[in-house]
């Protein structure tokens, strides 16, 4: 943000310099201007000395010199920072740090297609600069937003490599790709996983619909717009960062031990009427603790280096950035090298052309995705390995199905390599004409490549554990997208009038393919040898296939602002895609309109004292998702493996017609009004920002069951089959400020409530129920239906624990067991079944909260971050999803019910029956959590040490992430996530993990 | 607007980048926006010409592989309820299943909802080949023998339909508009008369034997065999005995070997009528997806899960000495005759034989034993139908003939077993055949709905749970019923 910013002020100080400064009787100063947080140079500040128009403005180093009455008091100023006064006292030196200011008004906000003043934005968007970002632990840059911005509700997964889920103003699609539209320098991706946090300059995230409607046709479920890095004009700096850190697991789930495996599982016996499975169990003492055995502390590094600089007429950035993190699981371990390169050149004075190209590549060794539930699951009477160094086999201990493996041996026979390639860029020729006009052509790619490669050798290992011929799989995948777009823009001003008007046009394929194949019996003596032509040729098997889409659309913008107390925006994106072509709204139109009053400039406003800025505004918008699948209305053919027919031994293909398509299909689109305040106080000490919004979903496209004896073979169909609505209230206040004595903090607070509502589905009170994913026995934990949050958690409501034979025969539940689940006959009729289930949970998150602050004193910096949800459930199915003699946590076991009067809340050992295991209130737990996220301490070199050395900076770091997380939920971490009608359902999630690191930020 | 540039290079410049640009703006073409699918071929352009054709008669036999159509759905319907098996397995795996084992089931229950869909769908593939096939210009005769073989897959599911839910929905087309998706419950004798009249089209078109490269397909012998299945279980005993006749007559015999007739390496043999066709194909495991001997498949092993066991009541049933025992149960320390040693411990005493497939034919990693095919139809059923009807005609000596065939060749040379029966008393010789069915067909998913025809459900039945009047059908899935805002009907009782 801040060279955004440079550049605006460059203007600005270049019709300064054109005063001429001509003062006598003056002393020299000098000094240098730094950025009161992290201590970088800023370049670009205009001094001037109080009560003249004289002054002048810090160089690319922040370096200044001014002549000045040595009484004198110089007012530092730079766009995006408090001002500052500073009596000179006759000193030569003067060396400041500025507070940055990055709630001001003032701030420049990038838009769509665009940048606004702060203050002219009618919308709400909130910006998050590229700095706080790449300064987190974190590898994507997404997860660095988590408890940073009201309304945005992120939930991160701790696998290496892999990307959060991210939530702007609550779930307003329940098909399809619900996710959000990145937009990267103009070209638009589905995820970032493939940039590196330090090549980001500025984050903003479009929520409301006034502000997203100009990216119409994916807008629906939020737009985060992404600028990188670019080159400023001047030396070539250099800044390298680097780091080295663990991750390390937190919050690990205690299982039972060996000795406590065998009592339970002797109880789960004898319920069951079979014979003791162990005669002594606690000869078995400890046991083996599978997490312990499979968990690590994973190292984590992080090299970046970039060079920056230019001349006047031709700029350039250039950054190469190394990451490495091993997973918390043993083997597992991911590698992202990035390089990136921007040049802009204006090649004449009213025309600018440039490019950004980047490329990553990333390669991973992966785990079995299985290994969290064997982990869970597996017994710890089980060595890992035996005394002859022969793997501990399950099936030696008769713990039959559900746990008859050694999850050792699944880490140690899962060969499986990811390679990620991705190429992308944009070039852009921006021409100025007419004095008012602008028009930009800009053309962008994007080009991925990712390829799998498992290989399973021959083995047996235990019983269960083996592979009786060699496999080697690969998969690959390409992406070919590209994007055009062209803009007009006109700006003028006429007196109080100002007026920017934009014209836009766009067109983009995405285009996807797939080949998926693999062969047998490949020999494995070196890497070398992995290549399908190794294999066995008769039975070679090779599958493909792709997706395409095309979009074309327009778009046109007018902001108008009087004085700078009345604002207007209006938009319009007209929009087709191929998803409609021939079977739908082929053009899907998305109007919005926004206004602000900026009360503050009001006339009658002049005289307070209280506010330094005071805005309300408020803006209405229509915006689209056509995140579908492709040609939805499309009848086609299936073709595959399960309709292969096998006469005398020889297999014949089989193609059939099996579904049910609509015969039209509408856009999706999402209607918005939001309404805001922002206000400063106190020298702008105190900002304030508070909106309310009423977002509504109508037509939302997505499957609903249909009739089975349709014959279809999903039994679903597609269509536009609900309304849902997310309505909210968010929050943010910001206080910094600085002491005489140097002392410089910030301290911002944030929080966003939400609440999902379906407020008509096709099926009516018909509930849609899913959330079977990890449950056993065919167990639906959610429903959709009128009225209701979208997946909220359905269920019996546990009534306590059957104790006695006596109290079950007077029960309605006749075939239950003492020791099982008593659940209410809701409806009183004698008898529980499916009609006495109620709502039990909601997964969706009520409250996201956040509270980051930083603090600064002479060289040392601090942040400390903290995060939270509150107001939401999530579903524990590892406890009940059973099929044998699984472990059990030890909080089950220390808890359960082992006999009459030993509990009235935790069952029995057969908590796995089709009874028990049924979604019930027991499984449902508060998911709230409330979490340190983020602690860094640093120290900066001191100038003179920089001088002495002819560095710029050098700065020190630790940092923590995730080092304290404090929740109520029983299971490793509720932090779960899933897709809208399967959310927060713990099956054997990834664990909660803490990084610890050590860094250094140098700058020469 | 006015561009007025004293810089003509400019100007020129401005020019062809604007010009460039819009070169490539391929907006508002409409061929921009119309995306053909990829990798997926539109029905439209489908059903041309006798390939599609064949591959559409492929899929319906794919389609009898599946889960819905082989395993926990059609065991719990089709054998669970019976006094020959019972759950099995680990007590508490899946042991909603018990439910169907001691008739306390409700209509939420997943297999019947699985079990209603998986005959659906074969029926769905069976119609999309019956509208469309006959609009191909192709082989007349081979037009008309894919057409015969779907309206046999249909008959067949519909025959499994109307046995199991009594009335339900009748689809002899695809349904196309709204107004004939949601159908209320056809009267079984419409659906029985449908299924009769599938039959009678396809037996008369249907070829008696293929060559090699068709083994498996569907045969007239298999039609009429299966109309005589269904004739029987409407007490049409005239044309129960004129079918099995008829296919007496078509070269079938039954297998020497009672028990190597089930194994993999003896498949579509002389005494097979029809069978669902499975393979395990390396390098496909899509294509190796039946689950009918897995499920089934000795638990701890390397076979499988071990659901749908035998009882202590079926091997009561044998006759001292009958070599069917030991070939249709395997029993918990046995040494099987292809060599596998059976643990001693274990979950169950007994598991399913007539599922099992040799350890040494399963390969790890894809679904146990999905090479067996599963017998739907044997000669020796055949023949038990015909002494049946032959019984219920008053022709003892015929039926005599038949059913003692059956029992000489379970015999399997071995002297002092299984003698003829010798009773002409017409009851007494329909309880011979009754008890017959049971050990000849045993765990072949016969038992339960033959027990409930003869009439016999709650005698044998009752003491499990089973109550006439309500249990002689399953209940119609209740998700169905509410998809269907009410348009079906639920049975009696559930």
């Amino acid at each position: 943000m801040k060279r955004i910013f440079t550049r605006i002020s460059v203007l600005a100080a270049f019709c300064l310099l054109t005063i001429n400064v001509a003062l006598a009787q003056n002393i020299t100063v000098k000094g240098k201007v730094v950025d009161g947080g992290d201590k970088t140079p800023l370049p670009g500040v205009t001094i001037l000395i109080k009560g003249t128009q004289n002054g002048t403005q810090t160089d690319v180093n922040g370096n200044y010199s001014i002549s000045a009455p040595a009484n004198a008091t110089l007012v530092f100023n730079f766009v995006g920072y408090t001002a500052l006064e500073q009596a000179v006292n006759n000193q030569a030196t003067l060396n400041v740090s500025l507070a940055s200011s990055t709630q001001q008004l003032e701030q420049v906000v990038v838009v769509g297609y665009g940048t606004q003043r702060k203050i002219d934005v009618t919308g709400s968007v909130a910006t998050v600069k590229g700095e706080d970002i790449a300064k987190q632990a974190s590898t994507n840059a997404v997860s660095a937003l988590q408890g940073k911005v009201a309304g945005v509700s992120i939930t991160n997964n701790g696998a290496p490599g892999s990307s959060p889920k991210i939530t702007i103003r609550g779930t307003g699609s329940i098909y399809g790709n619900t996710g959000v539209l990145y937009v990267v320098d103009g070209v638009w991706y589905d995820e970032v996983s493939f940039l590196n946090p330090s090549d980001i300059e500025n984050l903003s995230i479009l929520k409301d619909a006034s502000s997203q409607s100009i990216y119409g046709i994916r807008a629906a479920n939020g737009v985060v717009l992404i600028t990188t890095k670019k080159g400023k004009s001047g030396d070539p700096v250099i800044n390298y960062n680097g780091s080295v850190g663990y991750r390390v697991v937190t919050n690990q789930l205690a299982m039972a031990n060996a000795t406590e495996y065998a009592t339970i599982i002797n109880e789960l016996s004898a319920i069951n009427g079979a014979p003791n499975l162990f005669a002594n169990p606690s000869s078995f003492g400890e046991g083996t603790n599978w997490y312990n055995q499979a968990f690590r502390n994973a190292l984590q590094t992080n090299h970046q280096v970039s060079i920056n600089g230019g001349s006047e007429k031709s700029t350039y950035n250039f950054s190469l950035g190394y990451t490495g993190e091993d997973g918390i699981v043993k083997t597992q371990n991911y590698k992202r090298y990035t390089a990136k390169f921007s040049n802009d050149i204006q090649v004449l004075k009213p025309l600018k052309i440039g490019y950004t190209i980047s490329a990553t590549a990333s390669n991973s060794d992966d785990v079995n995705g299985s290994i969290f539930r064997q982990l869970y699951a597996a017994g710890p009477v089980v060595p890992v390995y035996y005394a002859d160094g022969t793997y501990g086999d399950a099936n030696d201990f008769s713990l039959g199905g559900g746990n008859n493996f050694n999850p050792q041996v699944t880490l140690d026979y899962f060969n499986q390599k990811s390679k990620n390639y991705r190429y992308n860029g944009n070039f852009y020729a921006e021409l100025n004409f007419a004095k008012h006009f602008t028009f930009k052509t800009s053309i962008g790619g994007d080009f991925g490549q990712a390829e799998v490669r498992g290989y399973t050798p021959v083995y047996q290992a235990t019983q269960g554990q083996r592979n009786d011929k060699s496999l080697l799989e690969i998969k690959r995948t390409e992406d070919r997208n590209w994007i055009l777009e062209n803009t007009l823009t006109y700006k003028n001003t006429f007196g109080d009038h100002n007026l920017t008007i934009l014209a836009g046009q766009t067109a983009q394929r995405r285009k996807n393919y797939y080949i998926n194949s693999s062969a047998l019996n490949v020999p494995y003596s070196s890497e070398g040898d992995l290549y399908l032509a190794l294999g066995n040729a008769a039975d070679r098997s090779v599958i493909d296939g792709g997706s395409l889409t095309t979009y074309s659309s327009y778009f046109g913008r007018a902001n108008y602002s009087f004085k700078d107390r009345y604002l207007l925006n209006a938009t319009i994106r007209a929009d087709a895609a191929s998803q409609f072509y021939g079977g739908g709204d082929l053009w899907g139109y998305f109007p919005s309109v926004g206004a602000g009053w900026v009360i503050s400039n009001e006339d009658f406003m002049k005289d307070q004292k209280i506010f330094n800025s005071l805005k309300l505004k408020g803006s209405w918008g229509k915006v689209g998702n056509a995140g579908v699948p492709v040609n939805p209305t499309t009848l086609v053919v299936k073709q595959d493996g399960a309709y292969v027919v096998v006469f005398n031994g020889v297999a014949y293909t089989g193609a059939n017609v099996s579904s049910l398509v609509p015969s039209f299909l509408n856009w999706e689109r999402t209607t918005g009004t939001d309404i805001g305040l922002e206000a400063s106080f106190l020298n702008n000490r105190l900002n304030v920002e508070t909106g309310f919004y009423n977002k509504k979903t109508e037509q939302a496209i997505f499957e609903i069951p249909i009739l089975s004896s349709i014959g279809t073979s999903s039994g679903k169909q597609i269509g536009n089959q609900a309304d849902l609505q997310n309505r909210g209230f968010e929050f943010l206040a910001t206080w910094r400020d600085q002491t005489k004595s140097g002392f410089s903090y910030s301290i911002s607070g944030n929080v966003g409530l939400n609440n999902n509502k379906v407020l008509s589905v096709v099926t009516g009170l018909n509930p849609i129920y899913a959330g079977g994913a990890g449950l056993s026995n065919g167990g639906l934990a959610t429903r959709t239906i009128q009225g209701g949050a979208i997946g909220e958690f359905y269920g019996y409501k546990v009534d306590g624990i059957f104790q006695t034979p006596a109290e079950v025969a007077a029960s309605a539940q006749k075939t239950a067991k003492p020791g099982d689940f008593k659940y209410i006959d809701q409806n009183n009729d004698g008898v529980i079944d499916g009609k006495d289930r109620i709502v039990l949970g909601n997964p969706n998150p009520k409250y996201n909260y956040g509270l980051s602050t930083t603090f600064g004193y002479k060289n040392f910096d601090l942040t400390v971050d903290i995060q939270g949800v509150a107001g939401v459930d999530v579903y524990n199915a590892n406890i009940g999803s059973r099929f044998g003699n699984e472990n059990f946590s030890k909080d089950f076991y220390d808890n359960r019910w082992h006999g009459a009067g030993t509990s009235n809340t935790y069952p029995s050992a057969a908590v796995g029956s089709t009874f028990n295991s049924a979604p019930n209130s027991f499984y449902v737990e508060d998911g709230s959590y409330i979490r340190i996220r983020n602690i860094q301490l640093g120290y900066s070199l001191p100038s003179t040490l920089m001088n002495k050395w002819t560095m710029k900076k050098v700065r020190v770091f630790v940092d923590a992430q995730n080092p304290v997380t404090l929740f109520g939920y029983k299971g490793f971490t509720p932090e779960i996530g899933g897709t809208p009608t399967n959310a927060g359902i713990d099956a054997s999630v990834y664990p909660l993990s803490a990084v610890y690191r050590l860094g250094v930020n140098v700058t020469f | 607007m006015k561009i007025n540039y004293k810089n003509t290079y400019i100007q020129k410049m401005g020019i062809v980048v604007i010009c460039s640009s819009l070169l490539i703006i391929p907006a508002c073409k409409k061929s921009f926006l119309d995306v053909d699918p990829q990798a997926q071929q539109p029905a439209v352009v489908f059903w041309k010409d006798a390939s599609d054709a064949a591959k559409a008669v492929n899929s319906m036999y794919a389609q009898l592989r599946t889960w819905g159509n082989t395993a926990f759905p059609a065991l719990a319907l089709e054998s669970m309820g019976s006094d020959e098996a019972e759950k099995g397995s680990a007590a508490n795996d899946s042991d909603y299943l018990n439910a169907y084992d001691n008739f306390t089931v409700t209509s939420t229950e997943g297999q019947m909802g699985g079990f209603w869909e998986a005959q659906y769908q074969n029926i769905n593939l069976c119609n999309q080949v019956l509208d469309n096939v006959p609009g191909i210009n192709m082989d007349a005769s081979l037009k008309a023998r894919y057409l015969a073989e779907a309206k046999f897959i249909r008959a067949y599911s519909y025959f499994r339909l109307v046995r199991a839910f009594g009335d339900v929905p009748l689809r002899l087309n695809v349904p196309k508009t709204p107004a004939e998706f949601n159908i209320p419950r056809t009267p079984k004798a419409q659906v029985w008369a449908a299924i009769e009249k599938d039959l009678d089209d396809a037996a008369a078109v249907l070829p008696q034997t293929y060559p090699a490269a068709d083994l498996g397909r569907a045969t007239k012998g298999a039609a009429l065999a299966l109309h005589a299945k269904v004739a029987m279980y409407q007490q049409k005993w005239d044309q129960v005995l004129s079918f099995t006749n008829t296919v007496i007559t078509l070269g079938y015999d039954l297998y020497p070997n009672y028990q190597e007739g089930f194994r993999t390496n003896h498949e579509n043999n002389i005494e097979s009528v029809f069978e669902i066709q499975c393979e395990l194909l390396l390098n496909n495991k899509d294509a190796s997806n039946s689950q009918y001997s897995q499920v089934q498949g000795v638990r701890g092993s390397v076979a499988g899960w071990g659901f749908n066991v035998p009882t202590p009541a079926l091997v009561a049933a044998y006759e001292t000495g009958d070599p069917r025992k030991d070939a249709t149960i395997i029993f918990r320390g046995e040494t099987t005759p292809q060599g596998d040693a059976i643990s001693p411990t274990g979950d169950n005493p007994m598991y399913n034989q007539k599922s099992y497939v040799p350890f040494s034919l399963i390969v790890s990693g894809y679904t146990e034993g999905s090479q067996q095919n599963v017998r739907v139809i044997r000669f020796s059923d055949v023949l038990l139908m015909n002494a049946e009807a032959a019984n219920e005609q008053g022709n003892p000596t015929l039926a005599k003939t038949s059913l003692n065939r059956v029992r000489a060749r379970a015999r399997g040379g071995i002297a002092g077993i299984l003698p003829d029966v010798t009773t002409s008393d017409k009851e007494a010789l329909r309880q011979a055949i009754w008890k017959e069915r049971q050990v000849e067909l045993a765990m072949e998913s016969d038992r339960y709905f033959d027990v409930i025809r003869q009439g016999r459900g709650a005698a044998i039945f009752g003491p499990k749970g089973w109550k006439a009047g309500k249990n002689e059908v399953w209940a119609i899935p209740a998700n169905e019923i509410d998809k269907s805002a009410g348009t079906l009907t639920q049975n009696p009782g559930y």
